[in-house]
């Protein structure tokens, strides 16, 4: 719920496009906006109002948003299109999907965008034991490098892999039971409806007494 | 945007603090409870008068507080999701006590039992005291395998304050028959 909330001015910094369906905008940070990985915020265009997981740390001094352009989507199709300088304003942070650390090992499972709040959470110190990107083909792992240097265990998984790649070929369901040694984890789960019901029903299954953690992209 | 996720069709849920548990636990009875509680509560606004917006902005918090204890009785001890949670204050349970007074101070006093009923409004209240009354006991099954300071504290917080809640309703049932200009209906030995 944002009713009563605190609305802060922001402007674009940059906006490039890391994928041929993906772009990153790079937005003013108000000197009095705070919030912790994971977490979100509502960005207000005219009467449009979409949240987006903040894929910078809190640390710097910009905020980045990872943005799928969606067919029809009339906040991606503005933000898009949006020059340096264009203002907008967006309130937060909202949500709770934050890294509780525990003794069980930590599996952060994205799919597409839903890898910025891992990001910002990598970005912050994060090193965790495990992390699977699902995405189409390999152009679509716009942080792969860094991703990879931060993490234990990066994984991509490609559900339309070309011949020549050497990504695991398959979605993050298929990767799971096949790989992931038996025990009990932490799973951190962000992205699309669909791979958070698949995953969860097949942690319910394989990985029992695992916790999970979830953020919806809808 | 669908609301749907599929994700308990197999009977367990999630909880806030991140276990898999099966939807008949004790801990989820508790908060089902409290939700059931919170739309009944919605209905008993529904029937209030138009101009007593003091009452419907009385249960309005109440309803708001609801989504504090749920969370709290989704969150096992020990978790640090818990870290995330607003805590339960005491003023919340002290709001509580001053309406239950401000309310019975306009009601005449109670000579014998009542039976629940009379306006549609008080029947209303009745109904969400006793299912009140059904979470609080869910909530003292939940504190009791609660093993930490923490989370005991606030699912304390959280018992007091329903056990008041269910007074609350109590007058407001009595409250809701006297603005209708109906008696309350004593209970007689048949």
């Amino acid at each position: 719920m944002t009713t009563g909330e605190k609305d802060y001015a922001t402007e674009i910094i940059e906006q490039r496009w890391i994928s041929k369906k993906t772009f990153e905008i790079r937005l003013r940070r108000p000197e009095t906006f705070n919030f912790r990985p994971g977490q979100r915020i509502s960005l207000k265009y005219e009467n449009f109002e979409r949240d987006y997981s903040l894929a910078s740390s809190p640390d710097e001094t910009h905020l980045t948003l990872c943005i799928r352009h969606v067919e029809g989507g009339q906040l991606s199709r503005v933000l898009g299109d949006a020059a340096k300088g264009a203002r907008f304003s967006f309130c937060g942070p909202h949500g709770y999907f934050t890294f509780k650390p525990s003794q069980r090992p930590a599996v952060l499972v994205a799919s597409g965008t839903g890898i910025a709040p891992f990001r910002s959470m990598v970005r912050s110190g994060l090193t965790p034991e495990f992390l699977l990107h699902g995405v189409a083909t390999s152009a679509e792992l716009y942080y792969a490098e860094e991703l990879k240097a931060a993490s234990g265990t990066y994984i991509p998984c490609l559900s339309q892999p070309s011949k020549s790649q050497t990504h695991f070929a398959g979605r993050v369901t298929d990767y799971l039971p096949r790989h992931l040694p038996p025990a009990n984890y932490d799973f951190y789960l962000c992205g699309r409806r669909e791979m958070i019901r698949d995953v969860t029903l097949l942690v319910d299954e394989l990985f029992e007494e695992s916790f999970i953690y979830t953020e919806t992209f809808y | 945007m669908k609301i749907y996720t599929g994700t308990g069709d197999k009977g367990k849920t999630s909880l806030f603090s991140g276990e898999r548990v099966s939807k008949a636990s004790d801990r989820i009875e508790a908060y089902g409870d409290l939700d059931e509680l919170n739309s009944v509560l919605g209905a008993l606004i529904a029937h209030l008068p138009s101009d007593r917006s003091d009452l419907v902005g009385e249960l309005q918090q109440i309803q708001a507080d609801m989504f504090v204890i749920g969370a709290w009785l989704a969150t096992t001890a020990n978790s640090p999701a818990a870290g995330s949670l607003a805590p339960i204050e005491v003023k919340q349970i002290v709001f509580l006590e001053n309406a239950i007074d401000r309310l019975d101070d306009l009601l005449p006093d109670l000579k014998n039992f009542i039976l629940p009923g009379g306006h549609i409004s008080a029947a209303w209240a009745h109904v969400a005291r006793s299912i009140c009354r059904r979470t609080e006991r869910h909530a003292v099954l939940v504190l009791e395998e609660s093993d930490d300071e923490e989370t005991a504290k606030e699912l304390t917080r959280a018992l007091i304050y329903l056990n008041r809640l269910s007074d609350y309703l109590f007058v407001l049932a009595r409250e809701c028959n006297r603005l209708h200009g109906l008696s309350d209906i004593p209970w007689k030995k048949s």
